[in-house]
């Protein structure tokens, strides 16, 4: 022991995981730390329709197109089906099998035939490796094992001709996918598949407020570790799509650059300007502004050559552009362009949160903006249940921290005491900054007025500000009748 | 007789062993794996079936997948044994040691007869 090390923090050794075969099922190998285990069974378990067949054949599909060959038994469709199913989810089989990269092959006992003694799966096993050594296949899936399993009417037998093709197929090294269907509920009809795998992962599929939320659990990873939570997944036109939160939290980043408001005085009360980077949360209830203020700063960042992504959760492009029109402020310029501003527009109904998160975050990869503003995270919560809203903002949140991209969400609000809140949940802390919009009555009149709750890492003015909005843009003063401030317009560049 | 991936699946067509210009009566296509003890079984079933109560009206292949594996893929065989009625149609499918006698006759279509 070297006296040297000794006050030195202890670093935890890297754990020797097991090999593994890359998926390249985009978030998947995030999930699994690398892949399927290599050489060894996992097993796909999941409800009828949730996909298991799908990410058998793009692990298939995928590594044959980087060169691992692949056999895919089917028990229960036909080889035309499997093809024609795989096409619809947008993948080639048929290119890859004229390469010899992929094999389907359909087994079955029809449902008519006739039993007249005992019989073994001694023909399968030889099949599968005949076709596997022709082809140099080191990836097999077997679709459907209950199907398989369902043939031998004796339960002790079904679980010896299992153990016959496992151990085979261990013993020639080969990465092997098992797809079996669960009862609703989750009850295996074969639990004892589950000690025979290395890894088992189970597909759950639930409609939640008549949105259909789709996940995917790691159940079993022997020798490895794995992200253990339950985490979304959709069936996109490319394949399927994970998004796995990132086990480290977004941390606070050191922000340097500001970047202007769109408003001078606004940029003088946040101590000159937003941080380049950060995120930024403006609350306040309907009709208050909020849209007026998310435009400012996105026509002052694009302005100047910054592009921005405007996310629209609650009206349609026309109204939006119209809405803006009304404050003096033109979108139409930069969107006929299309370089400096994009607005994706939806209902929140429209797709599970997942859905939408895989749009905004494609869109991004596509555009590359410098900031990004979502019009309103509030609109979330109708995607289906009230946590989804908390669970794509945390999202986007550590998507853009990762990339330096600033946020801006808009957040609606009945109450005042739910500023900081979205759906119930606690954000302040994932935000830097919080500005809060509210009415207020003075001269029987309804007021709008402007607070900065809270700006990390700047010296913010703690009053209270009017806001006024009239057709040359958003305007800022302190009280009427203290004379310290006047108002002073947006300079429109 | 090679099954054309284009082709749409019909019953009949699927098992590509089964030619139907045969002259005899009955088509049949035994499915083995090697020597285990349930392709023995059904390799001695068969030939006395066919001695005996199919004398001179059928025909017969034997197919070890062990050494025919693509023979199985094209057939979409899954357990050994299993015996392909190809003729008379329509396609039957036996699987099994063919101990059972009397199943085999039924499938046959064969009039059971007394010993």
């Amino acid at each position: 022991m070297n006296p040297e090390n000794f006050g030195a923090p202890a670093r935890s050794p890297e754990i020797q995981s097991i090999s593994k075969a890359p998926t390249a099922i985009r978030g998947l190998d995030v999930i699994l730390k690398g892949g399927f285990p290599l050489g060894r069974t996992t097993i796909i378990s999941g409800t009828a329709g949730t996909g298991k067949t799908v990410m058998a054949m793009e692990f298939l599909l995928r590594g044959a197109l980087e060169g691992h060959a692949g056999l895919f038994i089917s028990f229960e469709e036909r080889a035309e089906d499997v093809r024609a199913n795989a096409s619809a989810m947008g993948m080639n089989p048929a290119v890859l099998e004229e390469q010899s990269k992929l094999k389907i092959i359909h087994a079955e006992v029809p449902a008519d035939a006739v039993r007249t003694g005992d019989f073994d799966t001694r023909g399968l096993l030889a099949m599968i490796e005949g076709h596997a050594n022709l082809m140099g296949a080191k990836r097999i899936v077997l679709d459907a094992v209950d199907f398989l399993m369902s043939i031998f009417e004796d339960p002790g037998r079904e679980r010896a001709e299992i153990s016959i093709l496992l151990n085979r197929l261990r013993d020639l090294a080969m990465t092997t996918i098992f797809t079996v269907k669960a009862e609703p509920g989750g009850r295996k009809i074969y639990p004892f598949l589950d000690f025979m795998a290395d890894c088992v992962l189970f597909l759950d599929q639930r409609v939640d407020e008549q949105v259909r939320t789709r996940r995917l659990n790691v159940l079993k990873y022997r020798g490895s570790d794995f992200l253990s939570n339950e985490h979304p997944y959709s069936l996109t036109p490319e394949g399927l799509v994970l998004l796995p939160i990132p086990s480290v939290l977004p941390g606070e980043s050191s922000f340097k650059k500001r970047v202007s408001s769109g408003n001078d005085e606004l940029d003088r009360i946040m101590g000159g300007g937003y941080f380049m980077g950060s995120c930024i949360l403006l609350t306040g209830p309907s009709g208050i502004g909020k849209t007026s203020l998310a435009c400012t700063f996105a026509q002052s960042a694009y302005n100047r050559g910054e592009k921005v992504l405007y996310v629209d959760f609650e009206v349609c492009l026309e109204t939006l552009v119209g809405a803006m029109q009304s404050i003096g402020l033109d979108l139409n310029p930069a969107l006929d362009s299309d370089s400096r501003l994009r607005v994706l527009t939806g209902m929140p109904e429209s797709a599970g949160a997942q859905e939408h998160l895989i749009r905004i975050i494609d869109e991004m990869t596509r555009f590359s903006p410098q900031h990004l503003v979502v019009d309103a995270i509030s609109a979330c919560r109708r995607m289906g249940s009230g946590k989804t809203a908390f669970d794509l903002l945390l999202h986007l949140i550590t998507e853009c921290r990762a990339k330096g991209i600033t946020c801006f969400f808009t957040n609606q609000i009945r109450n005042q005491e739910h500023l900081i809140q979205v759906s119930g949940l606690g954000i302040s802390s994932m935000v830097d900054t919080i500005i809060a919009l509210e009415y207020f009555l003075e001269d029987q009149r309804m007021n709008r007025r402007l607070m900065v709750i809270k700006s990390r890492g700047s010296d913010h003015s703690k009053d209270f500000y009017r806001l006024d909005l009239s057709d040359t843009g958003v305007s800022l003063s302190r009280d009427t009748g203290r004379g310290d401030w006047t108002l002073t317009p947006d300079k429109r560049t | 007789m090679d099954l054309d991936p284009g082709q749409k699946d019909v019953t009949m067509t699927n098992k590509s062993e089964c030619s139907f210009d045969s002259p005899a009566q009955y088509h049949l296509v035994l499915f083995v794996a090697g020597d285990g003890l349930n392709s023995s079984i059904a390799r001695q079933n068969l030939a006395s079936l066919c001695e005996n109560e199919l004398a001179g009206r059928c025909r017969v292949n034997i197919v070890d997948v062990l050494e025919d594996f693509s023979a199985a893929a094209k057939n979409n065989i899954l357990v050994t044994p299993t015996l392909l009625v190809c003729k008379p149609e329509p396609v039957v499918t036996i699987i099994g040691n063919l101990s059972d006698r009397e199943k085999v006759r039924a499938a046959l279509n064969l009039k059971e007869v007394k010993p």
